[in-house]
Formats: structure tokens, sequence, C-alpha cells
């Protein structure tokens, strides 16, 4: 066949559609350098790719340009990002629930806290009624008559032992306490105990048998919060025992 | 509603404007044979949606479409080192490669012409895109195609669609449409040769 007459076929080849016998025409033309048809095939191929690129327009998916690019290591493949999200969520999971169980610790530790000072409350109160009731409770009063002085009630009680409730008692401060000493009739004071006061009340009581004979007095100091072995400082509260 | 059928075209062919400039090519080109990652971005970036479209109207599954879209630039990628920087045609490359795969695909699962594989991968080999004329791949002329297509009675747009996207041979398209091999091979050559002349009549006004 001459070249006029493959002319109509070029597209057709171009396309790989062309029957056996045509294209072997055209090979053999191509194969001895034939210029018309190495212009023609040329021209066939911009001619199809014209009419390829004329069909309607689709979108395809975000993923598929991340996935070629992931393919020739140009960016992570979609799965990786997913798993240093995940990795990154688990993370922060943990440290919320670490933060969560400390928080959740910490209220434990307060409720025990607040737990033992409402038993210890309980425990006073339970003992104060147990002084006021019984018979043998010896009352006896400090304060009255001088200016601006903490004033209140000493129980005295031979098992018991010692109540005292003090009233316009003020705080004792940082690093102090009040200390309770029982006076006898012959010999030092002897060390009754360490309270605080909330600035208004103070409550303390010395559990145990007392000779309410051989006591001369009650009396409360300020002493450092650890305590003293003797009275450091003058006594704030005196209370005779009879 | 005139409008809105206008706005596909306007699509295409702005999609076309992008995608066939030529004066970007050699130096895309240099940057894909030095196998740099962002010269695969570029490229998808201007072809990947004309290539992944024209795979798409073949396959009609998007999954197969994917796969076949990263298969063609894969393929443009490890055998861009045979192609001429200055003289070649990227887009036409890219779009026959596309479409090469996808019939490779659509023939294998018909099982029919085994052979065919061997042909169309000869015909997408590099060396055949140099020289294309730059005056092929305007716009206009692009715009012009498009209006020639519709010029095309029924039977010559049914053949022109066989053979460019289900790969018929003339044989073929006889055997489906039922017709005499000479009546499908005038149809097919008188298609051709109304969209060739719409073309010629655009290149030379």
């Amino acid at each position: 066949m001459s070249c006029e007459e493959l002319k109509d076929m070029y597209e057709l080849y171009a396309l790989g559609v062309l029957e056996a016998e045509e294209k072997a025409e055209i090979d053999a033309h191509l194969a001895r350098g034939c210029v018309d048809c190495r212009r023609g095939l040329a021209d066939a191929l911009a001619f199809n790719a014209m009419l390829l690129g004329i069909g309607p327009a689709e979108n395809p998916r975000r993923q598929l340009r991340h996935r070629l690019l992931a393919s020739i290591g140009y960016e992570r493949p979609g799965w990786f990002w997913t798993g240093v999200l995940a990795a990154s969520l688990m993370l922060a999971l943990a440290v919320w629930m670490g933060t969560q169980e400390r928080e959740r610790s910490n209220q434990l530790a307060d409720a025990r806290q607040q737990l033992m000072q409402v038993t210890g409350e309980r425990d006073n109160l339970n003992q104060a009624v147990r002084f006021l009731s019984d018979p043998e409770t010896r009352p006896a009063s400090f304060g009255r008559g001088q200016q601006a002085p903490p004033r209140g009630y000493v129980f005295l009680h031979p098992q018991l032992g010692v109540m005292l409730i003090a009233s316009n008692l003020p705080a004792a401060g940082a690093g102090k306490a009040y200390e309770m000493w029982v006076l006898p009739k012959t010999g030092a004071p002897r060390p009754a105990g360490l309270f605080q006061s909330d600035g208004m009340r103070g409550l303390h009581i010395l559990a145990g048998p007392l000779d309410l004979d051989a006591v001369n007095a009650i009396a409360v100091t300020l002493e450092p919060e650890a305590g003293s072995p003797g009275p450091t400082t003058t006594p704030i509260i005196v209370a005779p025992a009879s | 509603m005139r409008l809105l059928k206008l706005i596909p075209a306007v699509l295409v062919y702005a999609l076309l404007q992008v995608a066939l400039r030529r004066d970007d090519d050699a130096d895309l080109v240099r940057r894909l044979k030095a196998h740099e990652p962002k010269a695969m971005a570029d490229l998808y970036k201007r072809c990947g949606r004309l290539a992944y479209s024209v795979i798409l109207r073949i396959v009609r599954n998007v999954g197969v479409a994917e796969d076949l879209t990263q298969e063609t630039f894969l393929r443009v990628w490890n055998r861009v080192g045979s192609f001429h920087a200055e003289r070649g045609a990227l887009t036409p490359w890219v779009l026959t490669v596309a479409r090469n795969r996808a019939i490779d695909h659509v023939r294998s699962q018909d099982g029919r012409m085994e052979a065919s594989a061997v042909d169309l991968d000869r015909l997408e080999r590099p060396g055949l895109f140099m020289d294309l004329e730059a005056s092929a791949l305007t716009i206009d002329r692009a715009r012009r195609l498009k209006s020639a297509l519709e010029k095309l009675n029924a039977n010559q747009r049914t053949v022109i669609e066989l053979a460019y996207y289900e790969g018929m041979s003339h044989t073929e398209m006889a055997e489906r449409l039922k017709q005499p091999l000479g009546t499908v091979k005038t149809w097919t050559r008188t298609a051709l040769q109304i969209l060739r002349t719409e073309l010629t009549e655009a290149a030379i006004a």
C-alpha cells in the first residue's frame, strides 16, 4: 500500500486496533523510515490524545494522589498518618487517664483526712457527753472577771480524766500549739497533751484515771508545735481544780 | 439552562488549557528524569485528572481506575529516561499510556486479543511522542474537535467510541454491531475524516 492509502489508518494504528494486515503495512513503512508515515503517526498520536482529553472530566479521590506519591517515597501513605494520629490519641488518653487517676487519689486522700477529722470530732463530742452526763464530773471555770481572756470550763472526772472547753481562744499560730498541764498540789506540772484552736474555740481531753484530790489546777500555755517537757510561757488559762 | 449546559465544556477547556501547555514540558521532563519526587506531584497536578477521567470512562470502576492511574504514572516515571525533553509532548504521552493501560485491562478481562498487550506497549514508547505539532494542541482546536464530534451521526459516534474507549478492531465492531465489515470501515473512515477536516480548518483559520 502507498502512504496515501494508509493515511486514514494512522489513528487506528496508534490506538492498536488496526487489523493485522493493515498494521503490518504501516509497520513496514515505519521500519524503512518512511517520513510521511512517521509524520502521519505523530499527528495521529496528537489527535488521539486530544480526542481522549475532551471527554467528560471526573475528579479522582484525594487519596489517589497520596497513594501515588507515597509509592515513590514522596509522601507518607495515608495509613502512616492514621497511625500517628491513633498513637497521639492514645498518648493523650494515657496522659488524661493518669491525670484523672492522680486527681482521684488526691480526692481520696482528702476524703480520708476529712473522715478522720470528723471521726475525731465525733469521738470528742461523745467523750464530752460522757463528761457532762456523769454525776462524778467536777466542773471548774476560768477566765471570769479578766479583760478579753479565754473563757471556759474544765471538767474533771476520776476515771474519764480532764476535759477543757475554751471560747475566745485565738489560733495558736504557725509552728505553735496549746499545751495543757496538770498542776499537782506538790511537784512539777505534768504535760496533758497538745491541741489547737479554730480561732474561737478549743476543746481538749486528757483521757484516763486521775487522782482529783492531788490536782491543784489545770493550766494551758502556748508552746512549740512539738510540745515542751515543762511550761515555757506564762499560762493563758489557769483553772483551779476546786 | 443553556448556561448550565456550557459549564462542563468550559471546565474541560480550562482543564485542557492547563494540561496541554507545552512551555513547561521540557523543565518538567528534566526533573522527572532526575527522579525529583516533586516533579511527579507536578505531573499529577497537570495530567492526573485527565488520565483518571479517560481510564474511568473505559473501565467504569472507581477502584480499578485508581489502580490503573497509579500504574500509568509509575510507568511514565520509570520510562521517562528515554523521553526527549525538548521535542517530546508530555501530556499526549501520559494520556496514551492511560488509555492503553485501561484498554489492556478491559481486554484481559474479556479474554480477547491476547497479543495486543505487546502492541499497546510498543505504541506508547516515549520516542513516538516527539515533534507532535504544537498547533495540534491548542484550546481552540480542542473546542473545534468537541464541536465536530457533535456533528457525527449516531453510527459514526458509535464506532469512534468503540475504537477509542473499548479498543475494538473493525472486525470486532462489525460483530458487535452486526454490520458488514465494509460498512463499519466506512463509518470509521468518514468519522475520522470529518474530525480531521474540522481541525485542519481550525488550523488554517
